[in-house]
């Protein structure tokens, strides 16, 4: 490897966003702060994403990192120790002028910084908070900023970046303890957790000293991020589970009677959301998915005992790019699997804001998301006792089950059935996507259309919707030659029939 | 009974302002209607008013509606006066009428049509303001002064503007909304405003925009954090459309 010394700035840019660029968070959201006198900048609690780069991606924060030097050699990962690239680094003088430079011409919300490692961890943090030091005192720099915690830096100099960052992050890299002792042989499951824990006890502390039932509880080594075989009760305090009670029946009632316990429930966790002046937009993580063998199930199940023993306020999932080439890696041709990513995504949203269990959308006997349907819908399908729905009377927590509902549409039904019955119509205006959801309602007793309440039915008629979106984000990038055999083989043979038409008239 | 039209300038105040006339003359609802005096096109047998702004009617109008209605539905009537659809005010006008006489829960009667279509106008104002707050791009000046340019629907410049001014307080900004003829000014450490600009006057401070280095390494940041193997272009256009990618530097 050849550190270059005299490069152009430009230069440098160039070769650390490239090593960067892999890294998936770039949203400045969580955080609401005025703008000061004398000072540059302030925060949207909303995030504000400045650009869409030509993968599709959002543009929010200056995504550098401060050194591409690495002494790890972890096998993913384009900057390990093995790897003969460039190798350079920012001044923290330079990564300031780029922020503040940048921040001026309304390029960017803030910096998210991260660093390979330079002689050790807590080496490579002391410079990453000289220059957060330096942005933030000496250039006055008010906007948000994101920072990677080193795993296995000391705890003093990780406790000092959080009071000059509004987010930080750990990267959990790989879902299972297997994969990363395979993968990255440097790191281990307990120092990435360490870091994790620390700073969430400092945001709790911070707060007032309100913690959370059982976010203390040191289970083992594992810190009890534990697979889904041997997991233990759930963390409670102010979550979701007091609402749903384990036995089945009971969670009918539950969804079928209590009114508006959501709304409630969400107030009361709104009552404690002071913000602390450390890491006051909370912490967040990734992981690779497709790197290693493990199922949608599993990747799940971690992503909930993230959230609910660590409080986290995001998990990333990042499809893996072959980068590298290893015996214990995906072949190099591999293509990343962007939709299984895509569905990562959307139960996770199910798990954060509607109010969904890892349990109810996977398990061991079908530990896979469906590739052509998305999480939601799935549940739907496999849960027509609870269909059709009577929208004028619903829960809030049922409206949300609703496919083609969603958080900001089943908070204007309730808001709206105050004053008048709704019917279709209304529902269209509020924003309900009418031709998900109509399978799965009523307006007044009535149904939209005349509808089997028949799993394979409805099933039919939304893969229809289903099917081209699904395809293009799959397939979007490649030329393929046209074969009768595709490998759409999937559901009925007139499915198959309809794709292949279909693709022959985009052909002509 | 001739239709009456009431026309007024295109600004909060005069929409405020033509309410308020429209509202003492106590006409009818089939036979009232309230247009902006720019691009009307003339009607058979209507008859036309033309409505002088008047700051006193318009605070009367804006003084009552928080109080007697609430804040949530000024804000709404305030947004979607900022809208380039052209039944706006006639949509506010009815809006109101409704509100005075059900209070503050109006604003959540998504049931009735006209609170339905009044929730659109302020949606689709509220994200193009939005919008422009992401995609807004300034360029310094030999003065120091930061210049941007952009081409909006609707008149999002006021709405910009307090964003802005939080963010930047020692800066001097400018921001000129060409469709409208209309620029938002900021000067260091003190309050925003907003004037008429002719399309001249226009023209001649966008040409003070310099070029700086950091423009390049702008572009050379955004065409380097994009993943090839991801590569979508579909997907970049489902979430920044062509149409606001003319002021954009990393596009050109």
């Amino acid at each position: 490897m050849a550190y270059v010394e005299n490069l152009s700035i430009e230069e440098k840019l160039k070769i650390l966003t490239d090593a960067a660029k892999y890294d998936v968070a770039c949203t400045s959201s969580g955080v609401e702060r005025k703008g000061k006198a004398g000072m540059m900048g302030n925060a949207a609690a909303c995030g504000i994403c400045h650009s869409f780069s030509a993968d599709g991606r959002c543009v929010s924060l200056l995504k550098i990192l401060y050194t591409n030097e690495c002494i790890y050699d972890c096998k993913y990962c384009i900057n390990r120790k093995s790897n003969d690239v460039v190798r350079t680094s920012f001044t923290p003088e330079e990564i300031c002028d780029l922020t503040m430079q940048f921040y001026r011409h309304n390029y960017i919300e803030g910096l998210f910084l991260s660093s390979g490692i330079k002689d050790n961890p807590t080496k490579t943090m002391e410079e990453i908070y000289m220059a957060l030091h330096l942005l933030r005192n000496v250039h006055r720099f008010n906007g948000y900023i994101h920072v990677k915690a080193i795993p296995g830096a000391e705890p003093q100099i990780i406790e000092q970046v959080g009071f000059l960052a509004d987010r930080m992050s750990t990267n959990l890299e790989l879902p299972t303890a297997d994969g990363l002792r395979e993968l990255a042989p440097n790191k281990t499951r307990k120092t990435i957790l360490a870091p994790m824990r620390q700073i969430q006890n400092g945001i709790v502390d911070r707060k007032g000293g309100i913690h959370r039932i059982g976010c203390n509880k040191h289970n083992g080594d594992d810190w009890g991020l534990q697979l889904p075989n041997t997991r233990l009760s759930k963390a409670d305090g102010w979550g979701l589970s007091t609402l749903q009670p384990e036995n089945p029946s009971e969670r009918r009632d539950y969804l079928l009677h209590s009114e508006c316990d959501l709304l409630h429930t969400q107030s009361i966790q709104n009552l404690y959301q002071e913000k602390s002046k450390f890491v006051p937009a909370g912490q967040s993580t990734q992981m690779i998915i497709g790197a290693t063998p493990e199922n949608d199930y599993q990747i799940l199940s971690v992503a909930e005992a993230l959230y609910n023993r660590f409080d986290l306020k995001r998990v990333f999932y990042s499809a893996y790019v072959a980068l590298n080439e290893d015996s214990k890696l995906p072949a190099l041709n591999t293509k990343p699997p962007l939709l299984r990513e895509h569905r990562l995504y959307q139960a996770d949203w199910l798990l954060r804001f509607y109010g969904f269990e890892a349990n109810e959308l996977l398990s061991e006997d079908a530990p896979n998301f469906n590739m052509f349907l998305d999480p939601k819908c799935e549940w739907a399908l496999r849960h027509l006792e609870y269909f059709p729905v009577e929208i004028n009377t619903a829960s809030y927590a049922m409206l949300l089950r609703i496919p083609g509902i969603g958080t900001k549409s089943a908070r204007r039904i309730v808001m709206a059935r105050k004053n008048a019955l709704l019917d279709f119509d209304n529902l269209k205006r509020i924003g309900v996507v009418l031709k998900r959801a109509h399978y799965f309602i009523t307006c007044k007793g009535k149904m939209m259309h005349q509808t089997k309440i028949d799993q394979d039915y409805i099933t039919r008629q939304i893969l229809q919707l289903e099917n081209k979106k699904n395809w293009e984000l799959e397939y979007s990038m490649t030329y393929r030659q046209l074969s009768l055999f595709d490998d759409h083989s999937f559901v009925e043979k007139n499915q198959d029939c309809l794709m292949i038409q279909k693709q022959l008239s985009e052909v002509v | 009974m001739n239709k009456i039209v009431y026309l007024c300038e295109d600004t909060p105040d005069g929409i405020f302002t033509a309410i308020y006339d429209a509202w003492e003359a106590r006409l009818p609802d089939d036979v009232l209607s309230l247009r902006v005096e720019r691009n009307y096109e003339m009607e058979l047998f209507a008859q036309c008013r033309y409505v002088q702004t008047d700051m006193e009617k318009a605070v009367k109008v804006a003084r009552s509606i928080k109080n007697k209605i609430s804040h949530e539905a000024y804000y709404m009537i305030y947004y979607a006066s900022l809208s380039y659809e052209q039944d706006k005010i006639d949509c506010i006008y009815r809006f109101l009428k409704m509100g005075f006489k059900c209070g503050a829960d109006i604003v959540n009667m998504h049931s009735y049509d006209i609170v339905c279509r009044m929730f659109e106008l302020k949606r689709n104002v509220g994200n193009e303001a939005h919008m422009f707050r992401e995609i807004m791009r300034f360029h310094d000046s030999q003065e120091r002064i930061l210049i941007s340019r952009i081409r909006p629907k609707n008149q999002v410049l006021s709405l910009v503007a307090e964003h802005f001014s939080d963010r930047f307080p020692e800066e001097h900004f400018v921001v000129l909304d060409e469709v409208h003829e209309m620029g938002l000014f900021h000067e260091k450490g003190k309050q925003w405003y907003l004037a008429p600009l002719e399309r001249e006057l226009l023209e001649r401070i966008w040409q003070h925009r310099g070029y700086t280095e950091y423009e390049n390494l702008w572009k050379t940041f955004f065409n380097t954090i994009a993943i090839e193997e991801r590569r979508n272009y579909k997907c970049q256009r489902n979430m920044c459309s062509l149409r606001y990618r003319d002021y954009m530097v990393e596009f050109h």
